[in-house]
Order: structure tokens, then sequence, then C-alpha cells
């Protein structure tokens, strides 16, 4: 007992010493410092978000690492609700940092802009140069420096039931957005499954990381920057173009909830009418087929199939006949610009060890590593070695729809613009409203101030 | 039973002592209280300096990554008190703690009377069944309730339509208000084991033949219930609901988990998360930490007719 | 409590329509309270394409303990059960300590301070803790105690123990002092005096305040979040909440995410059951009489 009081107190006051030090400044570490590529018997971490890197690609990179410098590659994985939390507390605690770390790429802007991340511009030609992603680069820049590079890239496109299309008529996939606009809404009118609530393009009213390529495609975008300052520009005549065919496609082609977020949009393209009710002769609800037509990004085909039974277990299998695939397509025929997904990856600034932390990038931004990537089905951040994603329909339509995808401003206020939900709400009040101007005006004016405020 | 003693426990806790204390004047309180006060002072000490001196700083991100934070008085407090959206997510949860507490008291009593006439065994499967309630891990708790409200595949929806009700695809979530009546239906599933039993724990304490003689049987009954019992358990009660509405006023968990599911954030928030999304999402710590201690003088403020009255007879 | 035990065995000997008809109702509330738990249980025994059906299945025929083996082949189960185990029985058991401790100094003595001392504890549990998490990370992190159980320990302790006090002095105020002094008049020391009376009749209070220290520990999960950054040091909630968002970044996998959670809920029963056993004890029916 008094020996606990003892120590409690000692930590007590060994709390308020350190926290006296902390605030003095912090403490500088000394120049050249860390600056060594000999890793003997040193550690450094590296932060993976989400279970996207398969167990094949980090136990290369602890191995090559281990070869290269002698030391050991801690890798830990993070989850993306939480990693905005975890990089505000950690990346400025020299003690505790993650010497490398990935993140979002809409993140990066936020982060970046205040100087959490190591200035690597003398290395950027090294990694790959211009041969990396563009968008991902820029959305690591600050005043011409570079602080975080692309790590890998994700796509969305198009999956599409071809039997539910065909019974309605369509047999050829669009090639305009037009097109598409209108054969989706057809197939909705026609519900040739005669099936409740059946929409010819399952769209949630939140779900503006699809959505958000309608605008694109119109040559729209969210914001941009004049005179050094952000501005909303959902109010442009090219914005409004395209928020005015997503309205159409709310109200004639989706019967998603106007609140319906960007998850799990597969289930809605999947059969399960042999699934019995509750009694043998339910006849209820008999089928759970709710859509023809989604986006997705391209992993979801793993999730998308026939229903099936393999050593008694239900599986499913992705069937030519019955599933297909397409980019989005745009006003001009070409694939239409969508919202990019991916990653970007930096040094701390804090970071103990920065040579060995330049190692560890220089190994993600090897050939080996980068077509490791693309065999697990990861857009490579280096486009010299895209090829490594296969040439399956899924590899094409990935390529294809990247090649025109857009990032979301790379303003330093973004990341709040995602917390407060802006876009999810402007998006949910697309469907119902009857000026869409006044609607788009309204927005512009909650982000512009958000964007610009560090 | 578990159940039985927590009760006692809590029943007993509130019940005023009578006691004569021991007048002396002596270290020993002081040396008693030592270990407590250590662990509060260490624990909670700093991080509620930290949000006081933040509250009148503008604290950012920059400011997160050693950027010098500029004292600017109450200008946070200020901000918010002109806006109007803070005035709606404070009435927001003040009717939503209203609610959510009401509601659980409200059951939470109905549910010990119940335990108190219903048959043993059906007694011991009604303490079982809010035994597990209440074991159940708030993540996990979320994870199912979202989904029997699922709007697509949810039990809810399936039951009504089979009821005949055209339910079949309903959104619970889109609209604010069912929002609401959904996260209330939640927080009271939860927070009803405890009350319960506390109340159940209390109703142990009420002499035998009072309660036979208030048995729920007409309106006399309810009038005797009225009269007899509720004073006799009123420490109970006062404690339980003060307990609620401190937590329910302050509701984050079952809120989030539940806006993650749907919903539009800005219509459906309530102190929590909003306290959640200005700190942790738009790292604007020194306004969050305004709303925290906002937060903390509203709830003293509405707990503070109560409080003073537990302590008087806490005095007496 | 054998005197609740009592009277409801008196009473249900009385066959009367009322008495069924309460037993009818309190069925029904049973089952209502219960159905989100057994939902749990139930879907984790089905596999994802069955849960992915329009049309619920409420009963698991068919099912299999294929998710539970899924969960356990991720071997991040066990090293998340000990530290939540370790976790909860230090808080269990500093709380239960100082906040007898305190219960006894604000409910036996009279001292200047003591009223100040009584609201303070009460409006420090109003503090939201949503705001807190940096400087409790700051806190951690320079006296060195993140990604320790020590450290979410600390924190735990401070937050369960302002209720854990208001619990116990109800309980202290309750056992007469006299009782103890008079066994010291019969020649027991004050150390004695104490583990012989004072300490069974308080048994129930403890055990009371126990079990919200236990739920509370167990259960909490944005604390954690923060001081708790190692992959190798998770608590269960977070090894959950990691297991759920894993799965859903890919495509959820409901009957796995039902079967973690089942998991989780598991050892809190035990503990109830636990419990339960140690208040049937002789030690303690004995104080509950009183």
């Amino acid at each position: 007992m008094k020996r606990k009081i003892a120590s409690v107190t000692a930590l007590a006051l060994a709390g308020v010493l350190a926290l006296a030090a902390c605030s003095s400044g912090g403490t500088p570490a000394p120049a050249g410092a860390g600056a060594s590529t000999n890793g003997k018997g040193k550690t450094i971490t590296l932060w993976l978000v989400g279970a996207d890197t398969p167990d094949v690609a980090r136990q290369y990179l602890k191995d090559e690492f281990a070869k290269e410098t002698k030391g050991t590659l801690d890798i830990q994985q993070q989850d993306w609700g939480d990693i905005v939390t975890k990089l505000t507390t950690s990346l400025p605690d020299a003690n505790n940092t993650p010497d490398v770390t990935e993140m979002g790429n809409t993140q990066s802007p936020t982060f970046t802009n205040v100087g959490a991340f190591l200035d690597i511009t003398n290395m950027y030609q090294e990694l790959g140069g211009s041969k990396l992603l563009q968008g991902f680069v820029d959305a690591g820049k600050v005043d011409g420096k570079n602080y975080t590079l692309p790590y890998y890239f994700g796509s969305r496109y198009v999956f599409y039931r071809k039997d539910v299309w065909a019974k309605a008529g369509i047999t050829t996939p669009p090639t305009t957005l037009e097109q598409f606009n209108t054969d989706v809404a057809i197939i909705a009118a026609k519900n040739p499954a005669k099936i409740n609530n059946f929409s010819g393009f399952y769209l949630g009213g939140q779900d503006w990381r699809d959505g958000v390529s309608w605008i694109f495609a119109n040559g729209g975008d969210i914001a941009k920057q004049s005179g050094g300052k952000w501005v909303g520009t959902l109010e442009d005549p090219n914005s409004l173009k395209g928020l005015t065919q997503l309205q159409a496609i709310y109200k004639n082609a989706s019967k998603a909830p106007n609140d319906a977020k960007d998850s799990n949009q597969y289930i809605y393209l999947n059969d399960d009418d042999a699934i019995p009710g509750a009694t043998p002769d339910d006849k209820a609800t008999p089928v759970s087929l709710s859509a023809a037509t989604i986006m997705a990004p391209g992993w979801a085909h793993w999730s998308i199939g026939v229903k099936g039974k393999t050593d008694g277990k239900v599986t499913r299998t992705w069937d030519d006949k019955t599933f297909g695939v397409f980019p989005l397509p745009g006003v001009d025929g070409k694939a239409a610009p969508v919202f990019a997904g991916g990653s970007n990856i930096g040094i701390s600034a804090k970071s103990k060890n920065p040579g060995l932390a330049k190692t560890l990038l220089k190994i993600i931004f090897s050939k080996g590593y980068q077509e490791l990537l693309g065999k697990n089905g990861l857009g490579p951040a280096n486009s010299d070695y895209t090829a490594s994603l296969g040439n399956d329909e899924f590899a094409s339509a990935l390529v294809t729809s990247a090649a025109a995808s857009k990032l979301t401003p790379a303003a330093p206020g973004w990341a709040s613009v995602e917390a407060a939900g802006v876009l999810e709400e402007f998006f949910s009040k697309i469907k119902d409203s009857t000026d869409l101007a006044a609607l788009a005006k309204e927005y512009d004016a909650k982000l512009t101030p958000m964007l610009n405020a560090k | 039973m578990t159940a039985e003693t927590t009760i006692q426990g809590a029943a007993l806790s509130i019940a005023p002592s009578g006691q004569p204390r021991r007048r002396r004047r002596s270290i020993t309180p002081y040396l008693l209280l030592v270990p407590a006060t250590g662990i509060l002072v260490l624990a909670m000490g700093y991080p509620l300096v930290w949000q006081v001196i933040t509250s009148m700083q503008q604290f950012g991100l920059a400011q997160q990554f050693g950027q010098p934070a500029p004292f600017v008085g109450f200008a946070n407090y200020i901000t918010l008190a002109t806006d109007p959206y803070m005035w709606t997510v404070i009435a927001r949860s003040i009717a939503f703690c209203f609610a959510a507490a009401g509601l659980t008291m409200l059951i939470g009593v109905l549910v010990a009377l119940l335990m108190q006439v219903a048959p043993r065994g059906v007694r011991i499967a009604l303490q079982i069944s809010l035994l597990l309630a209440w074991a159940m891990p708030v993540v996990a708790a979320m994870t199912v309730w979202n989904w029997l409200f699922n709007w697509r595949s949810g039990v809810v929806n399936w039951l009504l339509t089979r009821l005949g009700l055209p339910f079949d695809g309903h959104n619970w979530l889109q609209d604010p208000l069912s929002f609401y009546a959904v996260a209330v239906i939640i927080v009271v599933w939860m927070s009803v084991p405890f009350v319960a039993f506390s109340i159940y724990a209390g109703l142990t304490q009420v002499p035998d033949e009072v309660l036979e003689a208030a048995q729920m049987d007409g309106a006399r009954g309810a009038q005797r219930f009225w009269n007899i019992v509720v004073p006799i358990i009123r420490p109970v009660l006062a404690i339980v609901l003060l307990l609620q509405v401190i937590w329910d006023l302050r509701v984050f968990t079952q809120i989030k988990l539940l806006q993650d599911a749907g919903s539009i954030a800005s219509e459906t928030n309530l102190l929590g998360t909003y306290i959640y999304q200005l700190g942790t999402g738009s790292s604007n710590f020194g306004l969050a930490s305004a709303v925290s201690i906002f937060v903390l003088i509203l709830t003293i403020v509405i707990s503070a007719a109560y409080v003073r009255s537990m302590l008087k007879a806490d005095e007496s | 409590m054998s005197r609740v035990l009592g009277r409801g065995a008196r009473r249900s000997r009385v066959r009367h329509p009322a008495k069924i008809a309460w037993g009818i109702v309190g069925v029904v509330v049973a089952l209502i309270w219960v159905f989100p738990v057994y939902w749990m249980i139930n879907s984790s025994l089905l596999s994802n394409v069955t849960l992915q059906s329009r049309t619920p299945t409420f009963l698991p025929f068919g099912g299999s303990w294929d998710n539970f083996a899924a969960v356990f082949a991720g071997g991040t189960f066990f090293p998340a059960l000990g530290m939540s185990v370790a976790i909860a029985l230090i808080v269990v058991a500093f709380c239960l300590l100082f906040a007898f401790l305190g219960a006894l100094a604000i409910s036996r003595f009279r001292f200047r301070g003591r009223k100040g001392f009584v609201l303070a504890i009460l409006f420090i549990q109003m503090l939201p803790a949503e705001g807190l998490f940096i400087a409790q990370y700051k806190l951690m992190a320079s006296v060195n105690l993140l990604n320790t159980v020590l450290g979410v320990s600390i924190l735990y302790i401070a937050a369960v123990v302002p209720f854990t006090i208001w619990m116990l002095r109800g309980f202290v105020a309750g056992i007469p002092a006299e009782l103890e002094e008079a066994a010291m008049v019969d020649g027991l020391s004050r150390t004695q005096a104490f583990f012989r009376i004072t300490f069974p009749l308080l048994a129930p209070g403890l055990v009371a305040s126990g079990v919200y220290a236990f739920l509370q520990a167990w259960n909490e999960f944005t604390v954690a979040l923060v001081v708790l950054q190692d992959n190798a040091d998770q608590t269960l909630p977070l090894w959950l909440r990691g297991f759920i968002q894993a799965s859903a970044s890919r495509a959820t996998d409901w009957g796995q995410v039902m079967a973690a959670s089942t998991l989780v809920a598991i050892p809190v029963i035990i503990f109830f059951l636990f419990v339960q056993g140690r208040m049937t004890s002789g030690l303690v029916s004995g104080a509950v009489k009183g």
C-alpha cells in the first residue's frame, strides 16, 4: 500500500517534470544524428492502415529491410477509422512517432501543411519522379517541396448485372455518361425482375465518393485554389450540370435511402433467392437482389458472385455471364474522372532514424515491392509497374478508370470537411432540392472557410 | 445473486446514514483520502487544467505540432454562444437526455416491480436476461442494434412487414426524429438493467407488509405505491436518476456508432459527437475544449437543485 | 438476500390469476431484453452469405463454428484477453481499496473540506471524455506509460473511483461504528475487529462496486484507443473494433463480427457467475440479513 502510494507520487512528480520539459520547446535532434543507414540493433516502426497491404508484402518489407540495414522493421496496423486521431497524437511525439506512416491521400494535405513530415524532395527523382502518380504527389506537396508520396492507388468502377440489363433490353454497356444515365433510368422503370424498390443504379444519398464523378465528368470540381485561397466551386455551371444529372439519377434510377453511405454496395447486386424464409413456403421477400448496377472500389469483385457451396460452406463465385464491369464513361466517350482512392506515405518529421526511414522508402518504391503490390490488386504508385496488375477485366477497368481519376482538393482544411460530413450532407439533399443552384451556393459558403482553416 | 446484491449496495449507499460521526479533529480522514485524491490528481489533474487552458487558446493541428498557441481569452466561448448550431445541439442533447433518462427510470421501476410480483422462475429468467444485456460490450451491442434496424435486412422491418405494415425497406436512421427514437431505445435497453436492479434492491428494503398492501391492484394500489413505497426508495431513485442524467447528457459511443451506420451527422449531433467532430475530426481543440467545459457547467446547473437536496439528506 | 428469496418462494405458492398474468408479462420483458444477445449468438453461428439475406434466419440450424475458428485464427484474441483481464483486475482491486478508504473518510469523519471533496467527486464525472484525449496522451507519454497496463489502469481507476466512493460510503455509514468498538472491548485488535466484524458486513457493497468497476474497465474504449497504440498491447474492445474495421474496409463479414462480439461478452458472463458464487457463500449471506 505505502509503496504503491510512494510510486504513484513519484509518478505524478515525474509527470509534472516531464511536462515542464515538454513545454519548454522540445528538444530538436542534433543535426546529422540518425542520418545513418546502418540499422544494426535498431528498430524502426512503419504504420500501415487497414488490412489492404497483404501479408506477403509486409514480410517482403521486413526481409528486405533486415537485409539492407541489419535493422528490424516493426509494422503496426492501424484502422482507417482512428488513423487521424493516432497521427494527431503520435506524430508530434518524438519518442512514440512511427518513423514511416501510410495515410489516406485525402488526409495527407492536412498533416503536410502543419509540418508533420520530413522534406524528401531530394529523394523524389530517385524514388520514381515523374513516373509517380502525379495527383497523389501533389497531395503531399507544400510550397513545391515533397513531403509524402503515393503508396498505392485504387479506383472505382461500375459493376452491373448483365442478365438484368439484358432483360430490360439493353445488351451493350453505355459509352457515354449521358447514355449511362438514360440506361439506368430505363432499367429502374422496367424493373424486369419485379422486385420492390429496385434500383437501376444504386447510389446512396450520402455517397459523394461515387456521386462526385458526375461533377468531375462535366468539368466541375469541389473547390479550386485562386490567389492562394481555396474556394468552393459547387455552384459553377459545370458542377451544376453534373448535379442536375445526379438529381435525375437519385429521382429516377436509384432507390437507395438518402442517408446511405459508400459501404458494402455489393450486397445489392448479389442474388439470394435460394435462401429459404422462416417457413418453407415463405414468399414474402424471396430475393435480396436490389440493384442492376452499382459503383464501388475494385476489390468489391471479391464479394460479388453466384452463390454456391464448396465443402459445405456457402461461397460466391464471379460469373461472366451474370456480372460485368466497365469504367464509368465520361461525357466524351472516354473514361469519366472518378474519385481517386489510395494512400500516401511519408517519414515523420520527428523520426529519430531518418536515414533508416529513407532506406525503407527506397525499398517501398523498388521494382520488387511495386510489382508485389500490383500482383495483389493494389495499383502501384509508379506507372512503370502498372502491368503487374495483370490483364483481366478488373485490372483493365482499374487502370482505365484510375488514369482519369481525380483527387479531392489538397486544402489544409480538407480533413475537417470530411470529419464534419459536409459533402455527405450536401449530396443527401440533392434529390429533394427544388433549387440546385441555391443549394450549391449554400454549401460553397460552408466549404470555403473550412478549406482554408489550418 | 449478484443482481440482488448490487441492488442492496445501491440502496444502502443512498440511505442517509444517520450515524453519529466521529467529531474529533484528526488527520486520519485526510490520510484516508490520499490514495483516491492522488490518483484523481494524477490522472485527471493535468487533462483538466489542459482543457481549461486550451479552451482559451486558438489551438488547432498546427499548435499540436509545436506552433505557439495564441491566447484568445473567451473568444471560443463567444464563438459558441453566438453560434445557433451550438444551441440547437444543446437543446437536442437536453431533450434526448430527459427522454432517455425519463424512460429508463419509468421502465426500470416497472421492471423492478415486475420482479417483485412475478413468480420465482420468471423473476430469475428476467434477472438473467437483464444481466446478459448488461454484460454485452457497447461496441458489440451497437453492432447488433444497427443490424436489427438495418433498412434492408433488419429484423425490425421484417417483423413489421410481416404484420402487414408498410415497413419494407423503411430507413429508420434517415429522419432525425426516428434516429433519436432508435437511439433512445438502445440507450434505454442498455441502462435499464442497472436501474432495475438498483430499484429492486431498494424495494427489498421496504417492509413486506407495506409492499403487500401496495400491490399494484387498481388505483388504490397505485396510490399507495406513490404515497408509501416511493418515499422509502426515494434515495435510490434520486441517485440513479442523477447518474442517468449525467450519463445520458454526455452520451457518445451509441450516437457515434449509429451515425456511422446512417443519418446525416449535422442533423443528429449531440454534445458528445459534436465535441468529437470539432476536436478529433476538425482538429479545433480550442473550440472542442470550450464545448467540454460548457457541458460540465451545463450538467452542474441541471443537477444543482438535485445535488443540493441530496447533500442535505447526507448532512442530516 | 435470503429474505428476498424467501419472500419469492412464499409468494409463488399462492396461485392467483394476477400472478400468472405478471408471470407472462415478465417472460415477455425477459425475451425483449435478451433478444439482441440471442441475435448476436445466433448470427455468430451462421455464414455471412446467409446473414445477407433479406429474410432473417432465426435458428442457427446448419450453422457451424467456422466464424469462431476464423476469429481465433487471427491469433490476436488471447493476447488481448490477457491484457483486458490484467487491467480489469488491477482496476477492480485498487479501485475498491482507494474507494473504501475514501468512503471511510467521508462517512465516518467530519472534517474541513469534506463537502468540497464530495462535490468534486460528483462533478468530475460530468466532464465529457471526448475532449480529453490529447491531454491524456501527453500525460502518459511524459511518464513513459503509453502502451502499458499500468498506464491504462491509472486512467481507469481515476475514472471509476469517484462513483465507487459514492456507492461505498452508504455501506460504510450503514455499519454502526459501535459494533467494531464492542468487538475491541471483547479483546480484538482494531485490525482483527475490522476483518472479523466490519469487512463481512461490507462485502455486498464491495461486490457491487467491484462489478461496476469491472464492467467499466472491461468495456472502455476511447481512452484505450489513445494510450494503447501498439498492436501488441490491445484490450478486447480495441481488438473488437479493429476486427470490425478491418472487416469493413473490405466487405464486412457479419458472422465473424458477431462471433468476435460473443467472445468479448463471454468473460463478463463468467465474471458474473463467479461473483454470484461468492455471494452465496456463508460469509456474505450473514451480512445481507442485517
